[in-house]
This record gives C-alpha cells, sequence and structure tokens, in this order.
C-alpha cells in the first residue's frame, strides 16, 4: 500500500512536469522526455563524468578535511571542558552565519581553483561536524562512566570504551549532516567560481540557453548528493547495528 | 535528517573572553599585516559605519529582509500546513514523506538557476530560494510534532467524548506546538541562508549583491563589513525566533 | 445537584483479537450497580483490553458490553477513565486539566469552573488550581486525573492501573481517599491492577483473568466489612487470607 502510494507521488511528479513544460511558463522549460535525452547525451560525451570527477575531488578534499580537523576537535572539546566552552561560541557562530557569505573572501584569498572550492567545502561541514562530536563526548551518559571507576578503569581505557563508543552515534549523525552541507557548500562555490566542476556545466548551459542539459545537469547533481547520503547512512547502520 | 541541536548560546564569561578574543587577535593580525585579506578589525568597523552612513546597507539589507519576508511567510504557513496534514493522515505522509525527506538534505542551491530559468533574473527569485530553503524543514518538524502526541492523551479525549475537530484542536496542535516552533525557528535560520545564496547568484540586489560586488572590486573592508551585517541579520532573526518560542511555550 | 445514581455493567460474551493474538475469547460478567469490582491477572491476559471495550474505546469483535440499559458502541457519557500515565495535558493548568472533560461536553464557563474547582477540592489539591502537571509530583498529577474523571459525575469509574506509577506511601493515602470518595459518592467501579493487596484492599469483587487467549479464570468475593480506610483491614488474618487465596489461584496461571 505504502509502495503504491509511493510509486502513485512519483508518476504525479512526471506528469505535472511534463504538463509544466507544455504550459507556457516561460519557453525555457524541458520536458521529461527532453531532460532524459539531454543527460544520455552528456554522459555519452564525457562532460558529465569530467565534472563530476572534479567535483568530487573539490568535495572529498574539503569534506575530509573537515573530518580529520573536525571530529577530533570536537572529541577533545568535549573532553576538556574549557576548550569547549570557549570554541563553543565560535563554533555557534559559524552555523548562524550563512556560510555562502564567506565565499566572495574565500575566493580572493586562494583565487579561482579548486583549493578555493575544497576550502568552502570545509567551511561549510566542519563546524557541524565538530558541534556534533562535541555533543557526542557531552553527552555521555554519567552512570556509565562511573561503573567504568567502580571497576578501577584507566583515563585511557574510560575514553576507548566508553567515551568513544557513547560518542559514535552523535559523530555518525554530524558526519551525515557535514556531508549534506558539504555538498550545499560544493553547489554554491562551482556556481559562483564557475570554471569548475557540476556548477560550471550548470551555470555554461544556463547562458547558453540549454536548458535540457541544465535541467539534466541539476538532477544528476541532486542524485549524486543522495547516492552519497544514503551511502553514509548505510555505513551508519552497519557501525552502530547495536541502537534499537 | 534534523541539524544538531540547536543549542542555547549559553553565553556567559566563556562566551565573552572568546569574542574579545577574537576581537584583539584580529585586530592584532590586521596591524601586523599578516595578510591584504584580513584587515585589522577597526578599519572593519570604520567602513561599516560608512556603508551605513551613506545608504547602502539599508538600501541593500531592506531588499533583502524584503525577499526574507516574502519567501518565509509563505513557506511558514504551507509548511505548518503541509506538516499537519502529513502528521494526521497516514495516506498523505506516504504520499509526500520521500520528496520531503529527499528535499530536506538535498544541495537546493542546485535548484536556484532552475528558478532563474522560471522567472529570469528578478528578485523574485530570492524570496523562492528563501522558500525553498526553509519549507521543508518546517515540514519535517511539524509532521515529527503531530506524530509524536501521546496516544494516551487521544485515548483519553476520545473517552471524554472528543470528536475529530476537538481532537485536532485540542491535543494534536498544542502537543505538535514545541516541535512546530522548532521547526520554524530552523526554518528562519535555513531561511537567511537562502536569501544570501539566492542574492549571490543572481547578483542583482540585496545584501548577497554587496557581497559579489565588493569581491570582484577587492574592496576588502567593505566585503567584510557586509559579512559582519549579514551574520547580524542572522543572529537577530534566530534570537526573535527564539524569544517568540519562549513567548508561545510557557508551560514545559 | 444529587450525583447520577451507578448502573450496572453486563459483559456478553466479548471477545477481541489483534491479528493473531487473542486478547479476549468469550468474556461473561455482571458488575452489579454500585460494585467496586478488580480485574488482575498476568501480564498480557486482556484486563486493559477488557477496560476499554467497557470505556467503548475499542470496539469487540464478538458479544457486546451493556453500561445501564445502553450497548456500548463508542465512547458514552457514563463510564470516565483514569489513566495509568495520568494522560494530563502538559499544555494546561491543573484547573483546565479538570475542566477537560466539562468543556468537551459543552458544560458554559462558569459552571464548568465551579464544577472543577469543587472536584480539585474534594481530591485534597485545593491551591493548586493554576498549577502545570510539570510541577506536580505523580501522586498529585493522577489526584487530578481522578478529578477530572470525576467532574463529569459518571454513574462508571474505569481505572486502568491507575496507582502503578505511585510510590508506596503515596498509593496507601490515595487508596483510603479513593475509597473514601466512593462511599460519598456510590460508583460502578473497575479497576485493573497487578497488585493482588490493592484488589483485595478496594474491591466487593476480585476477577481473575488468564493470558493469552484471555478467559475469565476465575471470581473472588471479598467479604470484609467497610469501610475498610478506618479500620486497620491490612493487619487482620482475614486479609492475608484472602490474598493468599488469590495468590494461589494467580500462581497457577503463571
Amino acid at each position: 500500500m505504502v509502495f503504491a502510494l509511493r510509486t502513485a507521488s512519483v508518476v504525479a511528479f512526471l506528469l505535472l512536469w511534463e504538463w509544466a513544460a507544455r504550459v507556457p511558463i516561460s519557453f525555457n522549460f524541458p520536458s521529461p522526455g527532453a531532460t532524459l535525452m539531454a543527460l544520455i547525451a552528456l554522459v555519452r560525451s564525457g562532460a558529465l563524468l569530467s565534472a563530476t570527477v572534479t567535483s568530487l575531488q573539490s568535495l572529498l578534499l574539503g569534506f575530509g578535511g573537515a573530518v580529520v580537523v573536525g571530529v577530533p576537535l570536537g572529541l577533545v572539546m568535549g573532553v576538556v571542558r574549557p576548550v569547549g566552552r570557549v570554541a563553543r561560541v565560535y563554533l555557534d557562530v559559524l552555523i548562524a552565519l550563512p556560510t555562502a557569505a564567506l565565499i566572495p573572501l574565500v575566493i580572493l584569498s586562494f583565487g579561482i581553483n579548486i583549493a578555493s572550492s575544497a576550502v568552502i567545502v570545509f567551511v561549510f561541514s566542519a563546524p557541524f561536524v565538530t558541534m556534533n562530536a562535541y555533543g557526542g563526548v557531552r553527552d555521555v551518559r554519567p552512570r556509565l562512566v562511573e561503573m567504568a571507576q567502580a571497576f578501577d578503569a584507566s583515563w585511557g581505557q574510560l575514553v576507548t570504551r566508553i567515551v568513544l563508543p557513547s560518542a559514535l552515534p552523535m559523530v555518525m549523525a554530524g558526519l551525515r549532516y557535514g556531508l549534506s552541507r558539504a555538498f550545499v557548500g560544493l553547489i554554491v562555490a562551482e556556481l559562483l567560481l564557475s570554471p569548475f566542476g557540476l556548477g560550471r556545466l550548470i551555470m555554461m548551459s544556463r547562458s547558453m540557453f540549454e536548458h535540457d542539459r541544465m535541467f539534466a545537469t541539476v538532477l544528476w547533481t541532486l542524485l549524486l548528493a543522495g547516492a552519497a547520503l544514503t551511502a553514509l547512512a548505510r555505513l551508519e547502520a552497519r557501525l552502530l547495528r547495536w541502537r534499537a | 535528517m534534523k541539524p544538531p541541536p540547536a543549542g542555547e548560546s549559553d553565553f556567559g564569561r566563556a562566551g565573552l573572553a572568546a569574542v574579545v578574543g577574537l576581537l584583539v587577535a584580529w585586530e592584532a593580525l590586521g596591524r601586523l599585516n599578516v595578510s591584504m585579506f584580513v584587515p585589522p578589525v577597526s578599519h572593519v568597523a570604520v567602513a561599516w559605519w560608512q556603508l551605513l552612513a551613506n545608504g547602502t546597507l539599508v538600501r541593500a539589507a531592506s531588499s533583502s529582509l524584503a525577499s526574507l519576508v516574502k519567501g518565509f511567510v509563505p513557506a511558514a504557513v504551507l509548511g505548518v500546513a503541509v506538516g499537519l496534514a502529513m502528521g494526521r493522515f497516514a495516506t498523505v505522509r506516504h504520499l509526500l514523506n520521500g520528496w520531503v525527506n529527499a528535499l530536506m538534505s538535498a544541495p537546493l542551491s542546485a535548484l536556484v538557476p532552475v528558478l532563474i530559468a522560471i522567472f529570469g533574473i528578478r528578485d523574485t527569485v530570492v524570496a523562492a530560494t528563501v522558500f525553498m530553503f526553509s519549507f521543508f524543514v518546517i515540514v519535517v518538524n511539524t509532521m515529527t510534532g503531530v506524530r509524536g502526541t501521546e496516544r494516551s492523551l487521544v485515548e483519553m479525549a476520545r473517552v471524554f467524548g472528543a470528536g475529530e475537530a476537538a481532537l485536532f484542536g485540542r491535543i494534536y496542535l498544542p502537543a505538535a506546538l514545541p516541535a512546530m516552533m522548532l521547526g520554524l525557528r530552523l526554518g528562519v535560520v535555513q531561511a537567511v541562508k537562502g536569501m544570501v545564496v539566492g542574492e549571490m547568484l543572481i547578483s542583482l540586489v540585496g545584501l548577497g549583491e554587496r557581497l559579489i560586488y565588493y569581491g570582484n572590486t577587492f574592496l576588502i573592508t567593505e566585503l567584510y563589513a557586509v559579512i559582519v551585517s549579514v551574520l547580524l541579520i542572522a543572529l537577530i532573526t534566530s534570537q526573535l525566533a527564539q524569544v517568540a518560542d519562549r513567548a508561545l511555550i510557557r508551560w514545559k | 445537584m444529587a450525583a447520577p445514581a451507578p448502573v450496572p455493567i453486563v459483559v456478553d460474551g466479548v471477545s477481541k483479537a489483534f491479528g493473531p493474538v487473542h486478547a479476549l475469547v468469550d468474556i461473561h460478567l455482571r458488575v452489579r450497580a454500585g460494585e467496586f469490582l478488580s480485574l488482575i491477572g498476568p501480564s498480557g491476559c486482556g484486563k486493559t483490553t477488557l477496560l476499554k471495550t467497557l470505556a467503548g474505546l475499542v470496539p469487540a469483535d464478538a458479544g457486546r458490553v451493556v453500561v445501564g440499559d445502553r450497548v456500548v458502541r463508542g465512547p458514552g457519557r457514563e463510564c470516565s477513565v483514569v489513566f495509568q500515565d495520568f494522560a494530563l495535558l502538559p499544555w494546561a493548568t491543573v484547573q483546565k486539566n479538570v475542566e477537560f472533560g466539562l468543556l468537551l461536553r459543552g458544560v458554559p464557563a462558569a459552571e464548568r469552573a465551579g464544577t472543577a474547582r469543587r472536584a480539585i477540592g474534594k481530591v485534597g489539591l485545593a491551591g493548586f488550581e493554576e498549577a502545570y502537571p510539570a510541577q506536580l509530583s505523580g501522586g498529585m498529577q493522577q489526584r487530578v486525573g481522578l478529578a477530572r474523571a470525576l467532574a463529569v459525575s459518571p454513574r462508571v469509574l474505569l481505572m486502568d492501573e491507575p496507582f502503578a506509577s505511585i510510590d508506596e506511601q503515596t498509593r496507601r493515602l490515595f487508596q483510603d481517599d479513593l475509597l473514601r470518595l466512593w462511599s460519598e459518592e456510590r460508583k460502578t467501579v473497575v479497576l485493573v491492577t497487578h497488585s493482588m493487596e490493592e484488589a483485595i484492599y478496594l474491591s466487593d469483587r476480585v476477577v481473575v483473568l488468564s493470558p493469552r487467549p484471555g478467559r475469565v479464570q476465575q471470581e473472588l468475593d471479598v467479604p470484609l466489612p467497610r469501610p475498610r480506610e478506618t479500620a486497620d483491614v491490612r493487619a487482620t488474618a482475614d486479609f492475608a487470607r484472602l490474598v493468599d487465596g488469590l495468590w494461589k489461584i494467580l500462581r497457577k496461571l503463571q
């Protein structure tokens, strides 16, 4: 029954799209069919693949950096309380700030290259990854720590056997949210920076009025992001099998 | 997928120390001329004041805020309505859940060029972007709130003779209110981000346009001044949302 | 205004299944008007399901329930329910919570307020009208639940393990208050409980249900004299004997 409803909604969406393409909202709306054709053409020409590779490079660099820096930082913040309390203020500001506002500054500082887009991806995702790692450590049940201490656990054992496993769910959630933010940063950066990746393909298609190509690339980008997030969610489920 | 808990900024001494420390370090780094891209905070303050005085900031900010309201209000009204419907009626939920969840974590900025294709390069695109960014968060949180209503409250109300309307108005709606307010608070934060992204991509009006302009023309102190202004707007709107939340939910 | 007279309840061949699980099978039960009856049995014996059938919250698959002269087809005005987890509206004050049932029945505001205040006084919470549930202890919250149930002047009071979430000392005081209120305004009471001691202390009769499928296993009369809240009933030999008798029945069902 649920499956039927879900299929129905997808069908309804496609029909709506087809209708929207025929109604003159503006010249510009390509139909689902045209979009599909454009997508196939893009894949055949290799343009989509090379743009994807370029984008993924920035993403991996930026997000990878966010994880490598953010998770340990968050853990330290959680364990060393004074550091946590101070650093948290900066992170709260970074999270509240519309990060896109920093993009022109980054571009000025680093130039128009992959380093810039990687830095932007980093800035978009690192604060969330860090805050979640911090939260994970802070929310460790004191009763569990007490219990381990009653069994005369050493400090190292406390960290590796109580704190880290307890914090893992929140760290993973932070990674998931950080990845979705990383994609957001990547796309905004590339739409503005233009010479790179999927963002460039989108902007270029638009300026050449090749709207079917633009739609196809946008769709592809959304699917790519969705696939990456689903993969991460699967990994998380496997790592956290003990959760009810 | 929910973002990490929006912690109450327990500002306090740590907060004050952090901010003061930052300002001092910023000023020092600026004066030491570490990079042409890090001006001293005092220069930024001066530039900010000048922009305010000559009306640039006011003009840009009003355009931005107008788009924010034009996009957020419909997102809030529609978002709550859809969220309530999805929470209450399983059919609606199964129809829309896939879309809502997918779009909530998607890089919606990828859709802005699509909006430009539809509306052209106009400020309506900004309002549409604001709507897009905030709508899904509001729907998901409202829906979660309704679904989280304790069954025993529903049973209790039915025992005392509540019909559908009474159940909805006196049980489901009040029970969902905290989650709804959370959704609206998160929605406001997302709306401000959407506002900036939209304005930067169409580069026509508002604070986003100023960011692009000063970036392109290498006017660094002005650029920082606008960034600070954007941050101020983000903080103020988020605080207002928190005040509204506390005012409406006194019973916790 | 005099309180409405209590009415009898007849359960006639009621069965209820949830998918493959037979919660209740062919239940026959008669509750006299004004009687205090307890339902007891091991976990999963369907006692809460039976109570919900009486309340009209759960429709029976077979058989019927008659409360007074009405066949139960949905929640009705003669029954009031007290819930195990209190089911108070967290966003409303004690006063508003107690008024809730009256509100749903369209009682005008001034009359509602007065009736509710009287009920609040009767359960011993006078002065707490403007407090919120979160500010009250478990025992106090359940008193609000009871006040709400009594405010609508029911003929039948259905209680689903009302004292389970309350500590022992508070529970005993509450039980005595319940008996006192009940003796002042007689209602037909059906109480679901896990506690043998509570069942014997409060009731005129105890019905034991057997687990999956739920059937009436046995009925036990409790001929202890009333009023029980003033005497030291729990210390008597009769009481101990009755509790032991009940335990022997229940033990065979485990």
